[in-house]
């Protein structure tokens, strides 16, 4: 059961993405209107905005967040081809209207020559790197050596990625047996390329990022992609927003030589594939036990995924996005009885 | 009046057609200027001058200005116009100060009609009147404006800004009489082309340079201004003080801004440096643009609306060498990639969604689903006017939260914190957290906790606990086969038997709230369906007449089932045991690893093997006392491995602090380490920081234990001489007393100490906790009211 819960975000233009913290009490919203917003919850369970602030001079397409271990850290990516760090401070402010906690750029990175479409920050045991990727298809991935200074970052690698990208996702896994890997998804919309969805990994030997996969059944734009969280699996698994809902398990095949200058070689299952929302779907979220999947459309609908043991995934809710006020009381009893409507049909059938 | 129908008609009799192309310069643009008729372009910059007509497929080049054969810096152009009423007419802003006319229709080869050298430096500007033939104003870097009636050979009247060098100058579309300047100390002045001596207004636009502006075609009192500062800003002119009503951001320095012609609120603009694009704003949504050309390779110079009643073309010149004629319906809309909807997970199950309100509110009007019928790409979902829809538009942000009984991450934590780890006899671990797994309704991971119990504690021990568990059990087939070893209890060991009895009385009680659970496990527990699959891989051989339960088409009404017959497994359990006729080359091992079991364990050892076999070999021989642990070890591994694969990555761990060394070695290090560094992340995110620490401290892993080592340095001081102690021990070097005194039991404090920031004073913890319930001074006696918060 869910209760949903309407913010008056108050932002002036559409939000593009809203991300919460590692400890799940804090929130950041980002926008069109080229402000950030964070939001932390207070103990009443009411999310209050406790900083909004300009952070680019165009749209911000995604907002995320570091480990706490580095601190109150935000990163961000916009239209103005800027990906800009931001770190919370408590006092010494001389500002006295900014209050006590205020948030301060760190750094600004420029490399960019295009849109920067997403921004994610590397496993935490990677250290603190950060990622971005472009309209023009580059990942570019930067590395913090100092992670007491937050204004430093080198530029590691630069994977080119030929088509235009437009979302990111780090594979998770601690793992030592598992090289640093990364999924990125493009939103090129021709039908030239197929495979919108490539797949890079860290090779030891050459101390560079090789693709290890493309995706060639993904043929349609990609809007997000996700991988789930590892928790000690020894294979991957990555759900995919495009035009329907795709859940693919990545199974890394075992290699004779740990150093060898090749990337692994991965044994791809498509779990599921779902087109419930009859459109665009527009982003995909893990929940941290990795057991649900959250998925969003053009209908205006959440959608949750769950699998069954025998890796049988199917819709346990939907979930219906308006939280406006007036109707909040109406909307949660319909989507109670939605939702109670379909477990019991689940039940029937 | 006159000159509007005559546009009209001009356009109506060559309805201009065309599509998206580009030719190349010789060189590098500075500007473009359409004739009237809007069938030819001339281009200028500092090595062209040159005019192209546009025809339907391509740029034709149609006369080069630029002649001689060393052409004088009259030739370089920053600006040019080409006169919107006399056709033949061109004006062009030498870099050299100078600003030349041009008479198409002179017959020689160079057209150059007037030159008026006056500006004393590079002349940014040059616009004709847009009504009246003969009136060309000028704008210099010099800081001066000048205007020209080219009748004459000389300046009629000369405007100085008093301020900074002119970027611009746009005569108005309203007054006859108006220009507007801008300057690049960031004003903007409105003259009154009749009065030289001074402004009529000026206000402050733009911090830094303001680049450029433009009047609304619409007579409407409209300026737009582009600044150094990213930005565009339309202002109200109508009012006794200019007012901003529309503010752009665009994301660098505006070199260009042009008001769409037929459309009310759009304008296009470009930059003068990093970006090559032009865009076009809608000024009502000042934050994405509306639509994009991105074709140029370099800074784009110069953009013009072919016609001025035509919005579908626009035409620009670039720092590339390029000239484009635009399809407007050739552009890329930024907004058609920008998602409108963003979805986070929270950590305790919570989901945040933020969409475009249009989606949601007409998903609500909208019946959900007719049918499959919605299957269009998205962009059939247009609605018949973009622009109107693009203008307004918000997110709604809401929070799903998870209710508190059903909250998804609570069986996590709960498991977490319950759970032992350590500190008592392998047995009553495996005890406690099957109950701990039983009470948290998932009898799976119950069930798999006492059958390691089952099969890595000594056979005799075996019989102790087991009726604790068969009483939570609480099915038949258990019942059955589990009482005799009841009755073996009973004879054994008396001691035990109290202990049991009162234990299993407890489990009755839990018996029936557990089976209400079970009643009511709606299908929101992950675990059931994780873990069933468990069992199956398990024991799954000898089970497989069972296996209608687990088919493919299961569902949720069959998981309930599913936890009923659960225990059931037990059997295939000693079945497999039994099966397996390898037990006497284990005997020995047996012994030899027990030391490895539990030593408590080991002397009940020799009390009860001949008693309670003999009353098992009555029924059925349910297992073989010889059977050493280590038997057990793949099975184990392998359903490790299942439970990691699953994702509970805290049954994997769990168990392998529990098992310890028995299982140690069969599970290779690099997948154990993953999975204390999952599950050890897993609880800091959950901030369940005590039991992250009791795990990095229990793991054998070399590289999990040293975490808890990393930086952690602890500098003491004494508490009576104030300097940093040195040595190990909690006596001071210096004053020979004894630091961190605790002020209540007045013993040395080697845990948690807490102290007073008012008088220092303080001690343990739970002794001052204790002090401050009766009374509020300090501990010490020094009389302070100490606050410990």
């Amino acid at each position: 059961m869910f209760l949903a819960r309407s913010i008056a975000a108050d932002h002036k233009d559409l939000i593009h993405d809203v991300s919460y913290d590692f400890h799940g009490r804090r929130m950041a919203t980002c926008s069109s209107d080229q402000s950030v917003k964070v939001w932390d919850k207070s103990e009443n369970g009411e999310w209050i905005c406790t900083a909004n602030w300009k952070t680019h001079s165009g749209s911000v397409w995604r907002v995320t967040w570091a480990h706490p271990e580095f601190g109150q850290v935000l990163a961000s990516c916009s239209f103005d081809r800027t990906a800009a760090v931001w770190e919370e401070i408590v006092g010494e402010s001389s500002d006295k209207q900014r209050g006590l906690r205020h948030w301060i750029k760190r750094t600004t990175l420029v490399d960019s020559r295009t849109s920067v479409t997403d921004v994610k920050f590397a496993p935490k045991h990677m250290g603190l790197m950060l990622t971005t990727c472009s309209a023009d298809g580059v990942v570019r991935i930067y590395e913090a050596p100092d992670v007491m200074n937050l204004s430093q970052w080198s530029l590691q690698h630069e994977i080119s990625c030929k088509l235009s990208s437009s979302c990111i996702s780090w594979n998770p896994s601690s793992s030592r047996v598992h090289p640093p890997m990364i999924a990125v998804g493009s939103d090129d919309s021709s039908a030239v390329y197929s495979g919108k969805v490539q797949i890079y990994e860290y090779i030891d030997h050459t101390r560079k990022y090789a693709k290890a996969e493309t995706l060639m059944t993904v043929t349609d734009p990609v809007h997000d992609l996700a991988f789930a969280p590892n928790l000690g699996r020894s294979f991957h698994v990555l759900a995919i927003a495009t035009k329907d809902v795709r859940i693919f398990k990545l199974i890394p095949m075992r290699r004779d030589a740990t150093h060898s200058s090749t990337p692994t070689k991965l044994e791809i299952q498509v779990l599921a594939q779902f087109d419930n929302h009859n459109s665009q779907v527009w982003r995909v979220s893990w929940n941290i036990t990795s057991t649900l999947l959250a998925s969003s459309g053009d209908d205006g609908c959440v959608r949750l995924w769950k699998a069954n043991y025998m890796d049988n995934w199917k819709c346990t809710a939907i979930l219906r996005g308006d939280g406006i006020p007036v109707n909040c009381s109406h909307d949660v009893v319909s989507q109670q009885s939605l939702l109670t409507a379909s477990s019991a049909e689940r039940k029937l059938s | 009046m006159e000159k509007m129908s005559r546009v009209t008609t001009a356009l109506g009799s060559s309805s201009i057609s065309g599509r998206t192309m580009f030719c190349h310069l010789d060189a590098p643009a500075n500007a473009i200027s359409v004739c009237r008729d809007a069938t030819q372009v001339v281009v200028a910059g500092r090595n062209i001058f040159k005019i192209y007509a546009l025809e339907e497929e391509q740029f034709v080049e149609k006369l080069n200005l630029r002649v001689g054969r060393k052409p004088s810096l009259n030739f370089s152009c920053a600006d040019v116009m080409w006169h919107q009423m006399e056709e033949n007419l061109l004006a062009t802003a030498a870099t050299n100060g100078a600003v030349v006319t041009w008479n198409l229709g002179k017959p020689s080869r160079n057209k150059q009609e007037q030159l008026f050298t006056e500006h004393k430096r590079t002349v940014n500007k040059v616009c004709f009147h847009p009504t009246e033939v003969y009136m060309l104003l000028s704008g210099s870097q010099d800081g001066y404006m000048k205007c020209f009636d080219l009748r004459k050979k000389e300046s009629v009247s000369t405007f100085s800004g008093q301020s900074e060098s002119v970027r611009d100058v746009q005569f108005s579309m309203k007054d006859y009489f108006t220009f507007a300047a801008s300057f690049e100390n960031g004003n903007v002045q409105l003259w009154d082309i009749r009065r030289p001596d001074r402004y009529e207004r000026m206000f402050t636009a733009h911090t830094g340079p303001v680049f450029c502006c433009d009047w609304h075609p619409d007579d409407r009192g409209w300026l737009a201004t582009g600044g150094r500062d990213k930005m565009v800003k339309v202002w109200d002119m109508t009012t006794n003080r200019a007012k901003e009503i529309f503010c752009v951001q665009t994301i660098a320095s505006v070199a260009r801004v042009k008001w769409r012609p037929e459309r009310k609120w759009h304008l296009a603009t470009c930059s003068m440096m990093v970006d090559h694009n032009i865009y076009v704003w809608d000024v009502r949504r000042p934050f994405i643009p509306f639509a994009t050309f991105e074709e140029h390779k370099d800074v784009t110079t110069g953009i013009v609306w072919r016609h001025q009643h035509d919005p579908h073309f626009l035409l620009s010149g670039s720092k590339d060498s390029t000239l484009y004629q635009h399809m407007f319906k050739d552009a890329s809309r930024p907004v058609d990639r920008a998602n409108p909807e963003g979805l986070c997970f929270g950590l305790f199950g919570d989901l945040a969604f933020a969409a475009k309100e249009s989606l949601i509110s007409g998903d609500a009007s909208r019946k959900p689903y007719p049918g499959g019928d919605r299957r269009y790409p998205i962009f059939f979902f247009k609605k018949p006017n973009p622009t109107e829809q693009f203008a307004h538009v918000s997110s709604a942000l809401s929070v799903f939260e998870s209710s508190v009984e059903s909250r998804h991450m609570d069986w996590l934590v709960k498991t977490a914190r319950l759970y032992l780890l350590s500190g008592k006899p392998f047995a009553e671990l495996c005890d406690h957290n099957a109950k701990v797994a039983k009470e948290l309704n998932r009898p799976q991971v119950s069930t798999t906790w006492t059958m390691l119990r089952i099969m890595f504690s000594d056979p005799a021990n075996l019989s102790t606990p087991g009726p604790n568990h068969i009483g939570k059990l609480g099915t038949l087939p258990l019942m059955n086969s589990f009482s005799m070893k009841e009755m073996g209890t009973g004879l054994v060991a008396e001691g035990r038997l109290e202990r049991s009895k009162g234990e299993s009385r407890q489990d009755n009680l839990h018996l029936e709230p557990g089976n209400s659970l079970i009643n009511s496990n709606n299908d929101e527990n992950e675990e059931t369906e994780g873990s069933e699959g468990q069992a199956e891989y398990m024991f799954g051989d000898a089970e497989l007449d069972d296996d209608d339960l687990y088919s493919m088409e299961h569902e949720n009404h069959a998981a309930e089932e599913q936890e009923y017959t659960l225990p059931q497994e037990a059997f295939p359990l000693r079945h497999e045991i039994m099966d397996n006729p390898s037990a006497p080359e284990h005997l020995q091992q047996d012994k030899a690893d027990s030391p490895h079991a539990s030593g408590n364990e080991a002397e009940v050892m020799c009390l009860t093997p001949i008693e309670s076999f003999s009353l098992i070999s009555i029924s059925q021989p349910l297992f073989s006392p010889h059977l050493p642990a280590q038997f057990f070890c793949p099975v184990v591994r392998e359903m490790l491995i299942h439970y990691a694969e699953q994702g509970d990555v805290q049954m994997a761990v769990s168990v392998l602090i529990v098992l310890g060394d028995r299982i140690r070695k069969e599970i290779d290090d690099l997948t154990q380490e993953h999975w204390y560094t999952s599950y050890i992340d897993l609880l800091q995110r959950l901030e369940l920081w005590n039991v992250s620490n009791e795990v990095i401290k229990l793991s054998t892993c070399s590289a999990i234990t040293c975490l808890n080592q990393t930086s952690t340095t602890l500098h003491v001081n004494c508490s009576n001489c104030k300097r940093p102690m040195s040595n190990r021990g909690w006596i001071c070097d210096r004053c020979h007393q004894c630091a961190s005194v605790c002020a209540v039991c007045h013993h040395v404090v080697k845990g948690l100490f807490v102290w007073c920031q008012g008088c220092s004073h303080g001690g343990h913890l739970e002794h001052v906790m204790n002090w401050l319930k009766s009374s509020s001074h300090c501990p010490a006696g020094c009389g302070h009211l100490c606050e410990y918060t």
